[in-house]
């Protein structure tokens, strides 16, 4: 499936995810916590940029492109912000931002799927004292990626359906046939884990 | 079946079976194909998608905990890098974004809504369905979503929360048609709960609940 990852050998995809999680959480923190003015706007943005231009994930056209993911964020942020808080104000704060989202981003753009997940059953093996079961819940996020393009594949069918009948198409009259259907697949889904011996 | 261990040595949070972990899949992929371009958009090239129509669901039908954990795998999905919420978002950044506490109010949502549309194990009403929806798939997602979008963008909480009502009509259509396909499907697919609802004259009764909540 598609993912944000964006293949590379710069400094960041060399290091390992923990550190990497860690690092650019620290960054993240760092520009949530500056003041609401244009100096601050004026070095998050330098940053943001360098960061970008010097981690080997494709510079300006990377950088530009995750900006464009949250244009309706920042659309709505910068209105309500100008509306209410005045040009100073609405400029940093969208600043920080779009820095502070696109800056996270840079931990999948440069991170495989597979090793965050890696990372996240490695984080949930200290919570086994507490009861919990950190190869079901990696077990769970594996049939969830496997199962997304096959609803995917239903929904579609179900559209189809609704169309050659001539039927109009709403997101009622859609989502109750799709339910069932799903329902149904996750029978299926149980009873082909169950004769792999999962229990 | 599988008999349920006996009490004593049933850990605190319960192991999940199989049909558990395939429903909550199936859920959580649901919620991303409500939100996949090509899907449905209530108003086209708007933000305003049926993901959260998804949550509601899965927080009526699978039950609070499970509902809850099928939004929760959704989001983890999305946090490690999947671009699986409405508009082909997702990444970590989405969690530091404007929009993070809403994503995380699915999860309490989730609890909300299954917890009042199957309080006291009862089969779903069509006005416990609609309140236990609106309470759980507007009011608590928003409680939690704009007190979080005000310290992020640092727009005082009045009027972050004003802002937020843009998308209150949305809601409130996605509200009425979650509730509507729930009473749709305990009369056409009943099994599709895997709960097993007290007869209408047994009142007072002890439910006979399913072996799978």
């Amino acid at each position: 499936m598609l993912s944000f990852y964006r293949p590379g050998d710069g400094w960041l995809h060399r290091m390992p995810s923990g550190p990497k999680a860690f690092l650019l959480f620290a960054f993240v923190l760092g520009v949530s916590l500056l003041p609401s003015a244009w100096w601050a706007a004026a070095a998050t943005a330098t940053a943001t940029a360098l960061v970008y231009l010097l981690a080997g994930v494709g510079g300006w056209r990377e950088l530009s492109h995750q900006i464009l993911i949250v244009r309706w964020p920042i659309a709505i942020t910068v209105a309500s912000q100008l509306l209410f808080l005045g040009p100073e104000q609405a400029v940093a704060n969208t600043v920080r931002v779009v820095a502070a989202i696109v800056l996270a981003a840079l931990l999948v753009l440069t991170t495989r799927v597979s090793a965050l997940l890696d990372m996240i059953e490695r984080g949930l093996r200290p919570m086994e004292r507490l009861g919990l079961d950190s190869q079901r819940a990696a077990l769970l996020l594996t049939v969830t990626l496997t199962t997304i393009p096959v609803l995917a594949r239903l929904a579609g069918d179900v559209r189809d359906a609704q169309r050659a009948r001539g039927g109009r198409s709403s997101l009622r009259s859609f989502t109750v046939p799709f339910l069932v259907v799903a329902l149904k697949h996750a029978d299926e889904l149980g009873d082909a884990l169950t004769a792999r011996g999962i229990r | 079946m599988i008999a349920p261990p006996p009490p004593a040595l049933r850990s605190p949070i319960r192991r999940l079976g199989v049909t558990d972990v395939s429903r909550v899949a199936v859920f959580a992929a649901l919620v991303a194909v409500l939100g996949l371009p090509g899907g449905f958009t209530i108003v086209s090239s708007v933000p305003i998608t049926a993901q959260t129509l998804g949550v509601m669901l899965a927080g009526a039908i699978l039950g609070p905990w499970l509902g809850a954990l099928s939004v929760t795998v959704l989001l983890a999905l999305v946090a490690v890098g999947l671009p699986l919420l409405a508009g082909g978002r997702g990444g970590v950044g989405v969690f530091v974004g404007p929009s993070a506490g809403f994503l995380l109010g699915w999860i309490v949502g989730a609890i909300v809504i299954g917890l009042i549309v199957h309080a006291g194990a009862r089969k779903p009403r069509l006005w416990r369905t609609f309140v236990g929806v609106l309470t759980g798939g507007i009011l608590t997602i928003y409680a939690v979503g704009i007190p979080v979008q005000s310290a992020v963008t640092r727009l005082p909480l009045a009027e972050t929360a004003l802002t937020s009502l843009v998308f209150v009509p949305g809601d409130l259509m996605k509200a009425v048609i979650a509730t509507g396909i729930v009473m749709t499907l305990v009369r056409a697919y009943p099994r599709g709960f895997r709960r097993v609802w007290p007869a209408k004259s047994a009142k007072g009764a002890e439910p006979d609940r399913a072996a799978v909540e």
